[in-house]
């Protein structure tokens, strides 16, 4: 098996990946602010704050994932490959949860059969087509 | 083949059909990133199907949320963030040529992730004295809104398959241990480490979003 050039200077850019300096300070700071998130992520979620509660819960939660991935997971420090990886799948997971979401969140009875368990009157704009509602 | 034994490893770390050590860690990094995106895609359904029935029934799941242990769900993300920091301190450890460092935190870890377990079996111990079980089995005093049995279905669906991966990652880790203790991991080679701690960061993730969603609606 013959070693060309190209391969062993991958090998070198690999021994600085493991380099003897690396420092564990990060792990220790990231650490900490996940502690702090989770205890403004509780402190915020007590107060039900009505509309802004689902918001905020989900802003802390990105954020959080965000330290893990980047610090904990070394998404900071990977290869483009492994990243493009990773953002696919979130592409993948807001395409399912937007659509769907969209979906629910905009149905009004008209846009529904009789009977289905989606489309409540909450759901739907004030004063649109009620005369022509079907009874029930 | 002798390139094996210019870098000084173990015997068996190498496999034959790479050029390089360098590589090999690439494509082993890459092949678990391409793992933890089925993972994500599982969990992206599952958070899509709360959705659907949170939009559906806003009242029943708000009045559910708060009738479960939130101290409890509280110390468990406690536990987890901590055992996703013990498990980046060995593989840091590991990576400075401190094994024995490495193996205790990931002891650590493991005692982390068994005393989720055991807090995680008192919930649910709770949940079937008080009959606040999924489907047709829910039969709970406290809640009679319509669409509360649906939270408790989601609730054991969502936590259930995150306690499997749990369980998958305390084996994954146990494996990795007993490989940190043959000395196989240094600052030449620790992918295989770095891999296991991957997988159990993902479970942390997944509990991240899990908490705000279950506990505090």
């Amino acid at each position: 098996m013959s070693e060309s050039g190209q391969p062993s200077r991958a090998l070198h850019a690999d021994e600085s990946h493991g380099e003897h300096s690396h420092s564990a300070v990060p792990y220790l700071v990231v650490w900490i602010a996940l502690l702090f998130f989770t205890g403004l992520t509780y402190l915020t979620g007590k107060q039900h704050l009505g509309t802004w509660a689902l918001p905020i819960a989900l802003i802390i939660a990105c954020t959080k994932s965000a330290l893990v991935a980047l610090i904990f997971m070394h998404l900071r420090e990977s290869s483009g490959s492994t990243r493009l990886v990773f953002v696919t799948a979130l592409i993948f997971l807001v395409l399912l949860m937007f659509f769907t979401v969209a979906d629910v969140a905009t149905r009004f009875r008209p846009s529904t059969p009789a009977g289905a368990p989606f489309g409540t009157e909450r759901s739907q704009p004030e004063g649109l087509l009620e005369h022509e509602l079907p009874e029930e | 083949m002798s390139h094996e034994a210019e870098a000084g490893l173990p015997p068996g770390i190498l496999a034959h059909h790479f050029s390089s050590l360098a590589r090999q860690n690439e494509a082993m990094r890459l092949g678990m990133w391409l793992f933890l995106a089925t993972e994500i895609l599982l969990f992206a359904g599952l958070f899509t199907g709360y959705s659907v029935y949170r939009f559906q029934f806003p009242e029943a799941f708000a009045e559910c949320s708060r009738h479960l242990e939130l101290t409890l769900g509280t110390v468990n993300t406690v536990v987890l963030i901590t055992s996703s920091l013990t498990v980046a301190l060995a593989i840091h450890f590991a990576r400075t040529d401190s094994p024995r460092a490495a193996a205790f935190c990931l002891v650590l870890t493991l005692l982390l992730a068994l005393g989720f377990l055991g807090i995680k079996a008192v919930e649910y111990s709770e949940h079937f004295r008080e009959r606040s079980l999924p489907g047709k089995y829910y039969a709970f005093e406290a809640v009679k809104t319509p669409g509360a049995a649906m939270f408790f279905t989601l609730y054991f669906i969502m936590t259930g398959i995150h306690g499997l991966h749990v369980i998958a990652g305390m084996l994954v880790l146990s494996w990795i241990l007993r490989r940190t203790l043959q000395g196989r991991y240094s600052s030449r080679y620790y992918t295989g480490l770095e891999l296991g701690g991957l997988y159990w960061h993902l479970v942390d993730l997944v509990w991240i979003f899990l908490y705000p969603l279950l506990y505090l609606i």
